[in-house]
C-alpha cells in the first residue's frame, strides 16, 4: 500500500541544496565544519524536545512508533504514539538498547547498518518484528538514527505474540488486546516512508546545525570584536566594498592618529601618500584583494597629523555569501624600524664589497710599481745590459724572472676578482683557433715547467674547428690550468693539454688539461672553483698562488657560454675540462638575415685587404681599423666579421652586407676614404673586392640561411687560402 | 744608435733608472721628469721625439699633462705612450682619446714595449740584439 506521498525519493547528497546555500553555512570555514563536534553540540543537535514534533507527526501519520537514538541505537527518550502497541511496550522496556529489537541487541544492527551505508536499513528480528533505521549525520560525522517500527507488521500470530510477550515479560492477553486494534503497516511502506524520513531528518539536522552555528558565530564575532579592539600595536579596521571605513580599533587610532568618530564612513585612502592616491594604489590594492582574497603593500603611510611612517598594509577580503565580497579587513603595521635596519644592513654590505674591491684594486695597483722596477732590473741584468753573467747567475736570474711573471699574474688575478664582483670582467669573443691557443699557452708555461722538471705535452685533434672566444682570456684559462698542473705534480710529472670535439654537444669543442699529480678528493672537487680556495691534498701542502685562478677561470668560461669541470681521483691526477662554443657564421649572421633584408635578393661578401708595408701590425692598429670599419657598415643590415686569419702582413677583413653591387660601391668608397684619412702616410695598400650571392626571395627559412652561410664560408676560406699562397 | 730623444715622465726613480738603461741600450737618448709641472718644462726645453708618460704623478694627473701637451703647438705632434699601473679598463680608451698612441700597463713586456716605441717613432722593427728574453 504505497501512498503517493511516500513514493520513491531520489538519492540525495548529504547536504540538501537549501542548506548548502544557507548564508551562515557558506561563511563557515573548513574548521567550523570539522567533524570533531563538541559533545555539547551533538547533544544539542539531538535534543529530544526539538525533535518531538516531527517524530510525533510522522508516527501518527504512518501509524508507527518512532524513536530517536544515538549511534549505538540507544533510545534518546522520544518515542510516542498513543495508538500503537508501543505505548504498551514502552512501559515494559527500559530505555536501554534499541527499543524495537527483541531480544534486545546492542548495538542495533539496523542503526549500525544505516550509519555505515548512509541509507535506510531494515531489520527483522527474531520475534518476526520489522523496524527501519534512518541515519542522521552532519557532514561525514554520524550523529545517530531515527528508528521507526511497530511491534507487529501484520495481524499478530499467536506464536510470535506469545514470544514477544514472554520477552517483554507482560501477559500475552494484554498484548493481543492492543495488537488487535492496530492497523497493520506493510514492510514496503515502512521502507519508503523511511526514505522520506531520511530526507526530513537530514534537513532538520542541517537546519538545526546552521542555527546553532549562527548562534555560535555571533558569539565568536563578539569575542573577535573584543580581541580586535584590544589590539593596540597595529591598526586593524574594516572597510566596505567602496573603501569606506566601517570599524576602527584602538591600534588604528594610536597608529594612524584619527579617532573612530572622525574616520568611520570616510574613504580609507587618507592613510596613503598623495603620490599613492594619485597613482590609485588604494583602489588597485582593493581590486587585488577582491580578486585574490589578499593584497599586501609596503610604503610610506600618513598619520592624521601629517607625519609619515613606513607601513605594511595587508588587506583581506571577507565574504558573507559565497562569491560576493562583503568588505575588507585592513591591518597596518609600523615597520619603519625594520626597514631602517634592512637598509642599514644592505648599505653595510655594499660598503663592505666596495671597500674590499677598492682595497684589492689598490693593492693590485700599488704592487705594480715596485714589480715594474724589479722586472726592468732583472731583465736588464739578464740581457747583459749591465755586464756579462756567469751561467749560474743567468740561471738564477731566469728563475727570478719566472717568479716575477707569476707575481704579475697574481696581481692581474686580483684585479680580475674585483671585476667579477663588479660585473666588469669582459670577454671579447672573436674567431679564434683553439689549436693555436693551446700551443701558445703551452709554450708560455714551458719555463715554469722546466724549473719544476715537469713535461708539457699537447694532443690536439686534427681539423679542430674555430671557436668563438676571446683569445687572451682562453690563454689565461689554459695557462692557469697548466700552471696549477705543474704546481700539484711531483717532479718528472707530465701535464697534457688536449683539444677535441665535444661529443655531448657538437656546438662546442672541449679543451682539457690533465696532470699526473696528487689528485683531488670528491668532497673537494666542488670547492676548488670557489673564491680563495686552495684545497690541501696529501701530506705536504705544495703552496703558492692566491687560489683565485679557478674562480676566475670558471667565470671566464661561463662568460663564453661554456662549462668547466674536473675529473679526479686522489693519487691519480686530475683532468680539468672546459668547453668553448664553435664559431658559427650562421649564428653570427642570424640577426641580419631577416625577411626584409633578404628581400633585396642579394648578399654581398666584401673582402678588405690591406698590406701593411712599413711596420709590424700592432694590436692597437688592428682595433683602430676595426673601429673605422664598424662605422662604415649599417647596423642591422651588415656585419663586420671578426678577424678570420692571422696572416701577416696581409690583413683581411670581411663584411657581409645585405646589399647589391651598387650598395657595395657606396660602402667601398666610404671605407676607402675613411681608411686613407686614418692612414695619411699611405702605408696601407688597400684593395676592396665584392662577391655577390643571389638569394632566393623571402621568407627565409633556417635551411636557406644555412645554405647562404655555407656558401659564404666557402668563399671566405677560398679567399684566405688564395692569400696564403700569395704570401 | 739613432740618437732619438725620449722623455720619461715618472715619479718612481728606480723605474726611471731601469727603463733608462734598457732604452739607452737600444740607442735612445733619455731625458726624464718626475712630476707634472717639470714634465712640461722639460718637454719644451728638450723637444723629445717621444714621451713615455705615467698617469699618477705628483702635482697633477697624467691626463692633465697629456691634455696640456696636446694643446701646446710645439709639443702637440710628439707621440705619447702611456705607461701606468692603472687598470686599462677605462683608462686605456681615455688615454687614446686624449691623443696617446699606445697604453701599456706596468709592468710592460719589454719586446712589445720596444716595438711600440719603434712604431711610434716611425722606425722599422728590427729585433734588437739585446733582446734575448
Amino acid at each position: 500500500m504505497n501512498s503517493p506521498t511516500f513514493g520513491s525519493t531520489p538519492a540525495i547528497d548529504y547536504l540538501p541544496v537549501s542548506v548548502a546555500s544557507h548564508p551562515s553555512y557558506s561563511t563557515l570555514s573548513e574548521e567550523a565544519v570539522d567533524p570533531s563536534l563538541s559533545p555539547e553540540l551533538l547533544a544539542d543537535l539531538l535534543d529530544a524536545s526539538a525533535w518531538i514534533e516531527i517524530l510525533t507527526t510522522y508516527g501518527l501519520t504512518m501509524n508507527v512508533a518512532v524513536s530517536l537514538t544515538d549511534c549505538q541505537g540507544i533510545g534518546l527518550g522520544v518515542c510516542n504514539n498513543p495508538q500503537a502497541v508501543w505505548s504498551l511496550l514502552r512501559a515494559a522496556v527500559p530505555l536501554l538498547g534499541c527499543p524495537f529489537c527483541i531480544p534486545k541487541s546492542l548495538p542495533c544492527t539496523a542503526v549500525v547498518d544505516a550509519l555505515r551505508t548512509g541509507k535506510v536499513a531494515m531489520v527483522r528480528d527474531q520475534a518476526g518484528l520489522t523496524h527501519v533505521a534512518v541515519p542522521l549525520s552532519i557532514g561525514k560525522q554520524p550523529l545517530g538514527a531515527i528508528i521507526a517500527g511497530q511491534v507487529f507488521d501484520r495481524y499478530p500470530e499467536a506464536l510470535s505474540l506469545r514470544r514477544v510477550a514472554k520477552n517483554l515479560d507482560i501477559p500475552s492477553q494484554m498484548l493481543w488486546e492492543v495488537a488487535r486494534k492496530q492497523r497493520p503497516v506493510s514492510r514496503i511502506s515502512l521502507q519508503s516512508s523511511g526514505d522520506l524520513l531520511r530526507v526530513l531528518g537530514h534537513a532538520f539536522v542541517q537546519q538545526r546545525y546552521a542555527a546553532i552555528l549562527e548562534a555560535h558565530l555571533a558569539e565568536t564575532n563578539r569575542n573577535f570584536r573584543l580581541l580586535v579592539e584590544g589590539v593596540r600595536d597595529c591598526a586593524l579596521f574594516t572597510i566596505d566594498t567602496a573603501g569606506r571605513v566601517t570599524s576602527w580599533n584602538v591600534g588604528a587610532q594610536r597608529l594612524l592618529g584619527y579617532p573612530e568618530t572622525d574616520v568611520v564612513g570616510h574613504h580609507f585612502s587618507r592613510i596613503y601618500t598623495k603620490e599613492d592616491i594619485y597613482n590609485r594604489l588604494p583602489e588597485a590594492q582593493l581590486r587585488k584583494a577582491s580578486l585574490e582574497g589578499h593584497a599586501e603593500n609596503e610604503g610610506w603611510r600618513i598619520q592624521g597629523v601629517g607625519s609619515k611612517f613606513w607601513g605594511n598594509t595587508s588587506i583581506t577580503a571577507f565574504r558573507k555569501v559565497a562569491g560576493t565580497v562583503d568588505g575588507f579587513t585592513v591591518i597596518v603595521q609600523d615597520v619603519t624600524e625594520r626597514r631602517k635596519l634592512a637598509i642599514d644592513l644592505e648599505g653595510a654590505r655594499e660598503e663592505r664589497v666596495r671597500l674590499q674591491d677598492k682595497f684589492l684594486s689598490h693593492v693590485s695597483h700599488e704592487l705594480r710599481t715596485p714589480l715594474t722596477a724589479i722586472y726592468f732590473f732583472t731583465t736588464n741584468l739578464l740581457d747583459g745590459l749591465v755586464g756579462d753573467l756567469t751561467l749560474e747567475q743567468s740561471a738564477h736570474l731566469k728563475l727570478a724572472l719566472a717568479n716575477i711573471n707569476q707575481l704579475k699574474e697574481m696581481v692581474s688575478d686580483l684585479l680580475d676578482i674585483t671585476r667579477i664582483e663588479t660585473h666588469k670582467l669582459t670577454v671579447e669573443q672573436q674567431h679564434a683557433s683553439p689549436a693555436m691557443l693551446i700551443v701558445e699557452a703551452v709554450s708560455t708555461c714551458q719555463t715554469n715547467a722546466a724549473s719544476k722538471s715537469a713535461r708539457l705535452t699537447c694532443d690536439i685533434a686534427p681539423n679542430l674547428p674555430y671557436v668563438w672566444a676571446d683569445p687572451a682570456r682562453v690563454r689565461q684559462i689554459l695557462i692557469n690550468l697548466i700552471d696549477n698542473g705543474i704546481k700539484f705534480t711531483p717532479k718528472n710529472g707530465t701535464i697534457t693539454t688536449r683539444g677535441h670535439a665535444y661529443t655531448q654537444d657538437d656546438n662546442f669543442v672541449v679543451l682539457s688539461v690533465a696532470d699526473t699529480g696528487c689528485g683531488i678528493s670528491t668532497e673537494n672537487q666542488e670547492r676548488v672553483f670557489e673564491r680563495l680556495t686552495q684545497v690541501i691534498e696529501g701530506e705536504k701542502p705544495s703552496r703558492s698562488g692566491l687560489g683565485l685562478g679557478l674562480f676566475i677561470s670558471r667565470d671566464l668560461v661561463s662568460r663564453h657560454g661554456g662549462r668547466i669541470w674536473l675529473e679526479s681521483q686522489p693519487g691519480q691526477g686530475s683532468i680539468f675540462y672546459f668547453t668553448l662554443p664553435i664559431f658559427s657564421l650562421a649564428k653570427l649572421c642570424a640577426h641580419v638575415f631577416t625577411a626584409p633584408n633578404l628581400a633585396l635578393r642579394s648578399v654581398t661578401l666584401i673582402a678588405i685587404e690591406m698590406t701593411v708595408v712599413e711596420h709590424v701590425v700592432q694590436a692597437d692598429l688592428l682595433s683602430e681599423i676595426k673601429r673605422i670599419l664598424e662605422r662604415c657598415i649599417r647596423p642591422g643590415q651588415d656585419i663586420l666579421l671578426p678577424s678570420m686569419s692571422d696572416t701577416q702582413p696581409m690583413l683581411t677583413f670581411f663584411i657581409i652586407a645585405c646589399t647589391d653591387v651598387s650598395g657595395f660601391e657606396v660602402m667601398a668608397s666610404r671605407i676607402r676614404r675613411e681608411l686613407e684619412k686614418f692612414d695619411n702616410s699611405s702605408s696601407l695598400l688597400l684593395t676592396i673586392t665584392p662577391t655577390t650571392l643571389l638569394v632566393e626571395p623571402v621568407p627565409p627559412s633556417e635551411k636557406q640561411i644555412g645554405e647562404i652561410t655555407r656558401e659564404l664560408d666557402g668563399l671566405i676560406q677560398q679567399h684566405l687560402s688564395r692569400n696564403e699562397k700569395h704570401t | 744608435m739613432n740618437g732619438k730623444k725620449i722623455l720619461l715622465i715618472d715619479d718612481d726613480e728606480s723605474l726611471l733608472l731601469g727603463l733608462t738603461l734598457r732604452l739607452r741600450a737600444n740607442g735612445y737618448n733619455i731625458v726624464s721628469a718626475v712630476d707634472a709641472i717639470s714634465a712640461i718644462t722639460v718637454a719644451r726645453k728638450e723637444l723629445p721625439d717621444l714621451i713615455i708618460l705615467d698617469l699618477g704623478l705628483p702635482a697633477g694627473d697624467g691626463f692633465v699633462v697629456l691634455e696640456r701637451l696636446k694643446t701646446l703647438a710645439d709639443l702637440a705632434t710628439i707621440p705619447v705612450i702611456v705607461l701606468s699601473a692603472r687598470d686599462p679598463l677605462g683608462n686605456k680608451n681615455r688615454a687614446l682619446d686624449a691623443g696617446a698612441v699606445a697604453f701599456f700597463q706596468k709592468p710592460p713586456d719589454n719586446r712589445e714595449f720596444l716595438n711600440a716605441i719603434q712604431h711610434a717613432l716611425g722606425e722599422t722593427v728590427a729585433l734588437s740584439t739585446f733582446l734575448k728574453t
